[in-house]
């Protein structure tokens, strides 16, 4: 996860890099330590360092972590000459190495040569079988091929050794989702849940394939969790708060008629609603109207 | 002792100086030996499998409030259960780690490497210093010290009459063994100093066994007790929107 002050960080020494201020390694530096995917101005800089010899010498043993991270990005934008020199290069350097081995796999991959790619990660799994990065990498070649069901089985198969694995359970779970197998996907976010409890992220997502999948039991649990959600947000969350209207309404909708009234939910629904419409007031007051029969509505039928 | 001791400049010549160079020089060598048969082991799959299984019951044990009891129990039972849970380890399939070690080759060649690269240019030295140098007061140190500090800086002279700041050659042997560390750190880079304490300590806690962490494990997740926290959730978020409001 990027904080926000790294984020700011690197924003800022982004917009110095641009405009010319020089920091180029140094923007490149934080990028691959935060992760964050900005290709195209990784290759544009990172290629302008590779270019000059003067810069390029200055790194010294780093030159060669800056030729895999820029043919990376190349891969993502398309340029894949560049990415094929960059790869050649590190090949010319390292002769026998898995890692460049697993470059040219992915160069394989954005080629489009599926087979070829697969038999890369294949051999290079032999090699090595914990490689969690190759594992991933066919997750994600099934799934940029369509095969939906066989990036399922990978991701099953990587997350049976790999199991304390937060992103690759995620994935899962927006596969699940994206599938509508609201079950399974409930499964992977109360993993998600588990392994960082405090992410209000995880909890609204586990509330809305609650929410969706219906029936009492799992209307009022996914209720609890856009509260929680509002809680941890500080009741920012615009999706938790009609979250709430729309869970209270569909519980006093199945309640009806029965004996047993719930009233203390119903206050919670009310303030949400309140917050709602004073968040759209200070926001977006042309869409008030909407938003108050929508929630007339809501109230209306129960 | 009445009158000092007068330490021959020769002394300094080919026996202080020699006996911290030699000692500098074999701790590089070492290091380049060691990195020379430093095989990058791949873990065991089983021993990863483990390990994540160990982490993911924690955060299970450490976010349990945080899950309906629906979905607590089934992870429970998938976890402990006395058939195939994941945390259950057979009675008597715990190897001890002795065991192990004879069975896996490549365990007993580490262990090898790791003593071909200490132990045999320590003793080597030793017996070095000792053949060649033994008896020598070698140095000074220029303050006094008491007599505790004898058998540290005098080992191999067994004179009581002899000040306490005369440091023998075989404790500077010593003493240049123990206290290289900073300059390693400085000729070699940072994290590839070579440390003889460390090592030693290491070679003390070697064969940590994994399954009694799976036990062990099981056991915290037994007494477990489940006590779900998102109710209080709403309360809190009352009061939260409340806030707002206001």
């Amino acid at each position: 996860m990027v904080t926000k002050t790294e984020e700011t960080q690197l924003n800022r020494l982004e917009n110095q890099v641009d405009n010319g201020g020089g920091g180029a390694w140094d923007y490149l530096c934080l990028v691959r330590k935060l992760k964050v995917r900005r290709s195209q101005k990784v290759l544009k800089h990172g290629l302008s360092i590779l270019n000059d010899p003067k810069q390029r010498s200055s790194l010294g043993a780093d030159e060669w972590t800056l030729y895999e991270q820029v043919a990376v990005a190349a891969m993502d934008c398309q340029c894949l000459d560049v990415a094929k020199d960059c790869t050649k290069v590190l090949r010319k350097r390292f002769p026998d190495s898995k890692r460049v081995g697993r470059l040219e796999a992915m160069l394989f991959e954005a080629k489009g040569s599926w087979d070829l790619a697969e038999k890369a990660y294949a051999s290079l799994l032999e090699d090595n079988p914990l490689d969690q990065v190759i594992h991933k990498r066919r997750v994600a070649m099934a799934k940029a091929q369509g095969n939906i069901s066989v990036a399922i089985d990978w991701l099953n198969k990587y997350l049976e050794t790999f199991m304390a694995d937060h992103d690759a359970w995620r994935e899962l779970a927006e596969i699940y989702v994206s599938l509508q197998m609201y079950k399974q996907a409930a499964f992977c976010y109360e993993e998600l849940i588990l392994s960082q409890p405090t992410v209000p992220l995880y909890h609204l997502a586990y509330a809305d394939v609650l929410y969706t999948l219906g029936g009492l039991e799992n209307l009022q649990t996914a209720k609890k969790y856009y509260a929680s959600t509002i809680d941890l947000t500080g009741g920012k969350n615009t999706r938790a708060l009609f979250g709430i209207c729309l869970c209270a309404s569909a519980i006093t909708q199945l309640t009806k008629g029965k004996s047993k009234e719930e009233k203390e939910g119903s206050q919670l629904q009310s303030l949400a609603a309140k917050v709602l419409e004073k968040d759209y007031k200070q926001r977006a007051p042309d869409k008030l109207p909407q938003l108050t029969t929508a929630l007339k509505s809501l109230t209306l039928s129960s | 002792m009445a009158e000092d001791l007068v330490l021959d400049t020769a002394i300094r010549d080919w026996v202080l100086i020699p006996l911290s160079v030699v000692m500098v020089l074999i701790g590089v060598l070492r290091y380049f030996v060691s990195k020379l048969m430093h095989s990058s082991q791949t873990p065991d799959a089983k021993i990863v499998k483990e390990g994540q299984v160990i982490v993911r019951a924690r955060s299970l044990r450490a976010g349990a409030n945080f899950i309906p009891s629906k979905a607590f129990r089934a992870r429970k039972i998938y976890f402990c259960n006395e058939e195939n849970g994941l945390l259950f380890v057979p009675k008597g399939q715990g190897q001890n780690p002795q065991a192990q070690m004879f069975s896996d080759p490549n365990m007993a060649m580490d262990m090898m490497k790791k003593n071909l690269s200490m132990i045999i240019p320590q003793t080597l030295t030793f017996a070095w210093v000792n053949f060649f140098f033994s008896g020598f007061v070698a140095a000074k140190i220029p303050f006094p010290l008491t007599q505790r500090f004898r058998s540290m800086l005098q080992n191999g002279i067994d004179l009581s009459t002899v000040d306490v700041s005369y440091v023998s050659s075989r404790s500077w042997y010593f003493l240049n063994l123990f206290g290289l560390r900073g300059l390693f750190s400085l000729i070699l880079g940072e994290e590839n100093a070579v440390d003889d304490t460390q090592r030693m300590m290491q070679m003390g806690g070697f064969g940590f066994d994994p399954s009694k962490g799976l036990s062990a494990e099981k056991d915290n997740l037994d007494i477990t007790q489940h006590d779900w926290a998102l109710p209080n959730f709403e309360h809190r978020a009352e009061a939260v929107l409340r806030k707002v409001i206001s």
